[in-house]
């Protein structure tokens, strides 16, 4: 399977930020930050199970329903 | 006049805070930030300074050399002092014992009983953090990830210094004076902010892969599946045994959005380097080559007021590697010139704070 890390990481994006431009920038950078770089990240990209259970946490710190 | 900025190089706490009050006479002083040197007696100082301004809020760190408008200083105190016309309404929050726990939430409870709002919806256009952390404590990572968790508002600050002694260093609030604790304060701003993260480095194209870390000691143990020292110096084109001789030009930067957020690295311990903030495992970062400090604080300062059509004051958190380079460089004083005309004040920082832990940056938070 593909496109599952993608998907979650543009899913936090879209809850936090709700549009605003700078907001999706810096939770971009807090990601990075994470260790989880969105870029590194397309449709393609293999589930990787690791990655998803972080983003999993992070959704949860940030208390994002996915 | 909406901010005021003052400074005492006098030695006895006492008479620094008399100068110090001096320059803040029939000021409405709302808010009153102040940076000194650990050389202080700044547990005298804090009694004192709530003394003087019994009516304000206060806070501060200790540095390791102080900044002021047009300025770089040592064993000095430096002060500003904001009125409501800048600063409308603030909040302070000790977060106690940074290095074992992670009372981030609490200060967080603090604030929005304060402001009658959640963090995690305040206008993050109008409100803004300023963190001030023990800098001898390593939680600055924990401490910023959880606040980036929790709300959108900005945090921005610095790591307290302690004059190169790395013994201890304290950070104040409300005349009172504390280590292993930092200092959160939510600043509902009259006329919005800004900030300035700028760096001296160009990006290369070599890259050091994190494959081993021990991320709690801040430490690399291998880049790209070799010992860190090795795989560093190569890449900077050293033998190993010379390698920390290209730590202050040469740090590495882990790319975000196109710009780098400086990873400093330390010392060289067995063949692990020691970095001045955590590197992820798996941190895909690239060499940095130094470029020229003053050259490129004055262009983004200058940019900035451009772009603001002038600025009210800066806050500039400014680390203490760079204070060195500028030494070395003999340019210290062409560093402080660029403030000249602009009400501002900083310190030479164990590392600064926004978004996450950074190095190597003169981080700005500035004042419309």
């Amino acid at each position: 399977m593909a496109g599952k890390i993608k998907q979650m990481i543009d899913e936090i994006v879209s809850q936090r930020s709700k549009g605003n431009t700078t907001i999706a920038r810096l939770t971009k950078a807090k990601l990075i930050l994470k260790g989880i770089d969105p870029d590194n990240y397309d449709d393609n990209a293999e589930d990787d199970d690791d990655i998803i259970g972080k983003l999993r946490a992070i959704a949860d710190e940030n208390n994002i329903q996915l | 006049m909406s901010v005021k900025n003052t400074y005492s190089s006098k030695s006895d706490a006492k008479e620094a805070v008399l100068e110090i009050s001096d320059g803040f006479k029939d000021f409405e002083n709302k808010m009153i930030l102040y940076f000194a040197s650990s050389n202080y007696d700044l547990e005298g100082m804090g009694k004192e300074m709530k003394k003087a301004f019994p009516d304000s809020e206060i806070f501060g760190c200790s540095t390791a050399g102080e900044i002021t408008s047009g300025e770089v200083l040592k064993n000095s105190v430096v002060a500003m002092s904001f009125d409501s016309g800048t600063v409308e309404d603030v909040k302070i929050e000790v977060v106690k014992k940074i290095k074992e726990e992670n009372n981030v939430k609490k200060a967080f409870e603090g604030f929005e009983s304060y402001y009658g709002g959640k963090m995690s919806e305040m206008d993050v256009e109008k409100y803004v953090g300023i963190i001030l952390a023990d800098g001898l404590t390593c939680a600055e990572e924990k401490l910023m990830d959880t606040i980036g968790d929790l709300t959108n508002v900005t945090f921005i600050g610095g790591s307290a210094g302690d004059d190169l002694k790395f013994k201890q260093t304290w950070v104040f609030a409300d005349g009172k004076v504390y280590s292993d604790v930092a200092v959160l304060v939510l600043v509902k701003c009259k006329k919005g902010f800004d900030v300035i993260k700028s760096q001296s480095f160009k990006v290369t194209d070599k890259k050091l892969v994190a494959t081993k870390v021990d991320e709690d000691n801040r430490k690399v143990l291998e880049f790209n599946d070799r010992p860190a020292v090795e795989a560093y110096a190569e890449v900077v084109g050293a033998k190993s045994d010379k390698a920390a001789d290209h730590f202050m030009n040469h740090p590495v930067g882990l790319m975000v959005g196109g710009e780098p957020y400086v990873r400093s690295p330390q010392l060289i311990e067995d063949k692990s380097i020691k970095f001045y903030c955590k590197v992820k495992q798996g941190a895909e970062l690239r060499l940095l080559a130094s470029t020229d400090i003053v050259k490129d604080t004055k262009k983004s300062v200058k940019s900035k007021i451009d772009e603001l059509g002038g600025v009210t004051a800066i806050l500039n958190f400014h680390c203490i590697l760079r204070t060195l380079e500028l030494e070395k460089l003999k340019q210290t004083d062409a560093y402080g010139a660029i403030f000249k005309d602009i009400p501002t004040i900083g310190f030479s920082t164990y590392g600064e704070e926004y978004v996450g832990h950074i190095n190597q940056t003169s981080t700005m938070l500035v004042f419309k």
